[in-house]
């Protein structure tokens, strides 16, 4: 166990979006109704430039958590000591709340495969990742987040359901959640599980963020591609997670074919009026779906090429 | 003695081998389904694996792209990734061996300007995001008492990056950047000097004359004024060698790409 005394969660942000290039200038000349920003720490990990400059700015008038791709937590190769000096100094130098990774393993033997790699869920995983995730923090000298990931393929090995693997290593690593609501929905179609579960059996004493995003349904699987507006079905998912959870940080991730900045601000609104009914009303499925009438069902059928293309 | 981790050290290795080489091992370990079978879930990381890594080689070599074309490029980017897999904790340093992959990899080297392309493409991400620093100044150098001159050596801006180039590509690059009509694929005579810089957020390039090219070169491997000038000589009558160099210093002024002087001392 970390010797980290402080027993509670990061205080709650409000609803943010993730920190996108294309939004820059617009995000500085127009000071959107954005309570916080989450920033892509890899992208910021360089000398200087327009990045950083950006960044900089943006971290004076917004508060900024830090999300990263890179920290390999589950890889069974030592820590990237180099790595994390860089995400402390920047976490130190744009005052990020907190920063988060993914619950995976991203690449070994020295090679990155930039890729979000699922762990099999055995005691031997659990033990092993629960040691990296204490070094992280003894060295940050802050509990981290550490994100469910979507997955298209499950191991023979597995021991236990994600949702048990995910709560025993908050638990032992006195780590915290970073729930993503679309890749439990996600991960839920592929493995053909009840989404619902999963979110009944996380730990809400461990949850300190929601991520929100789209993704590309084809059919029998999903890809969880962050370059299409939220849909419907995890909108519903969303109002559940409210209802277990209650007021959570939130945010929405958007990575590929960006649209202008005012129509993320719009899912924001939207994720802000789901929260508020939830938390006045508690859950009623009519009701929410009366507001989700607006949001498109939507399925991609792909050609066998584009099949390829994922 | 066995690691604790050894089993899933071994399910890595075996993934790993799957998304590189295409190795099956790791099929023994996975699940299917009716629906979706294990191979197709195979595939999705087997796929992901090599498009995501193109892409980022799409982003940072829009112009080598171009020239190719994108069935070539995406073919280029294949080959790329089995010969150079990453090995930085950012994508944004996958590309940073394609240049040499293009100037010795038997399908490119007869197109060296392919190479070059791409060795200049780097060049700009690599200013794009070099350290800032301070601006020497006109004010500064000014202080600098005439005897202290000849000792003086001279730092560059951290996005100060030198090439040379054989064809007309940064002709090529601007075309393609600003979409213009496509110009023909020149070779010069000789090699050009070109330099690249960043100033506040922009990148810039220019070319320079062969004297101005080797003044860089030696200042920036840390020579002094004194041979810097002596050097030049061979362009240059002995006595405007110290006016020739002290109008390249003034350029480069104007052009922020000196960053301080040493010894710093001020008469
Ligand atoms: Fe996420």
């Amino acid at each position: 166990m970390t010797n980290l005394s402080n027993q509670n969660k990061y205080p709650y942000l409000g609803f943010g979006l993730g920190l996108r290039k294309e939004h820059y200038q617009d995000v500085l000349d127009s000071q959107p109704a954005v309570d916080w920003f989450e920033v892509l720490t890899e992208n910021y990990l360089i000398d200087g430039g327009k990045p950083l400059y950006f960044l900089n700015r943006i971290a004076e008038r917004y508060p900024v958590v830090m999300h990263g791709v890179s920290m390999n937590i589950g890889n069974t190769e030592p820590l990237d000591k180099d790595y994390l000096s860089r995400l402390k100094k920047l976490k130190n130098s744009i005052n990020a709340h907190w920063l988060s990774d993914h619950l995976c393993w991203t690449g070994t033997n020295g090679t990155n495969a930039h890729d979000l790699l699922p762990l099999p869920y055995t005691q031997e995983s659990i033990n092993h990742v629960v040691q990296r995730i204490e070094q992280v923090q003894d060295f940050l000298g802050c509990r981290m987040l550490i994100e469910n990931v979507s997955s298209y393929i499950s191991y023979v090995q597995s021991e236990m359901p994600e949702w048990e693997f995910l709560n025993e290593i908050a638990q032992r690593a006195d780590c915290l959640l970073l729930l993503d609501i679309n890749n439990i929905y996600v991960s839920a179609v592929n493995h053909e599980f009840d989404p619902l579960n999963y979110l009944q059996a996380i730990n809400p004493q461990r949850v300190q963020q929601f991520h929100l995003a789209g993704h590309s349904d084809y059919g029998d699987y999903i890809i969880d591609t962050h370059d299409e507006p939220v849909c419907r079905a995890v909108w519903e998912l969303y109002a559940q997670a409210v209802a277990r959870f209650g007021e959570t940080t939130f945010m929405i991730e958007r990575d590929a074919n960006i649209p202008p900045l005012a129509e993320l601000l719009d899912e924001l609104s939207l994720a802000r009026s789901i929260a508020a009914i939830v938390q006045q009303q508690g859950y009623h499925k009519d009701t929410i779906q009366v507001m989700l009438d607006s949001i498109p069902v939507q399925k991609v059928i792909p050609t066998e090429q584009e099949k390829m293309a994922i | 003695m066995i690691a604790e981790n050894q089993s899933l050290k071994d399910l890595q290795m075996q993934m790993l081998a799957w998304l590189q080489v295409h190795d099956k091992t790791i099929k023994s370990s996975v699940t299917g389904t009716e629906k979706v079978p294990a191979d197709i879930r195979l595939d999705i990381y087997a796929n992901a694996y090599r498009y995501r890594l193109i892409e980022a080689l799409e982003e940072t070599f829009p112009a080598v792209n171009t020239l190719l074309g994108d069935e070539a490029f995406f073919k280029l980017g294949l080959g790329y990734v089995d010969a150079h897999p990453s090995q930085h904790f950012s994508i944004r340093y996958f590309g940073q061996h394609l240049s040499y992959f293009l100037a010795s990899d038997k399908s490119y080297r007869e197109q060296p300007v392919l190479s070059e392309m791409a060795h200049f493409e780097w060049l700009l991400r690599e200013a794009f995001d070099a350290a800032g620093d301070q601006r020497l100044t006109l004010e500064i150098l000014q202080q600098i008492a005439p005897e202290n001159w000849p000792a003086l050596q001279f730092s560059f801006h951290p996005s100060v990056y030198r090439i040379d180039l054989s064809y007309n590509v940064p002709q090529l690059w601007q075309a393609i950047e600003h979409q213009q009509e496509p110009i023909d694929i020149v070779a010069q005579e000789y090699p050009q000097a070109w330099f690249i810089w960043r100033r506040e957020l922009k990148t810039y390039y220019r070319s320079m004359d062969v004297d101005e090219a080797w003044a860089m070169d030696a200042m920036l491997k840390g020579e002094n004024f004194a041979l810097i000038c002596a050097g030049v000589c061979e362009w240059v009558d002995e006595q405007n060698a110290a006016m020739r160099v002290a109008g390249f210093i003034q350029n480069w002024l104007s052009e922020g790409i000196l960053s301080s002087i040493k010894p710093r001392k001020i008469s």
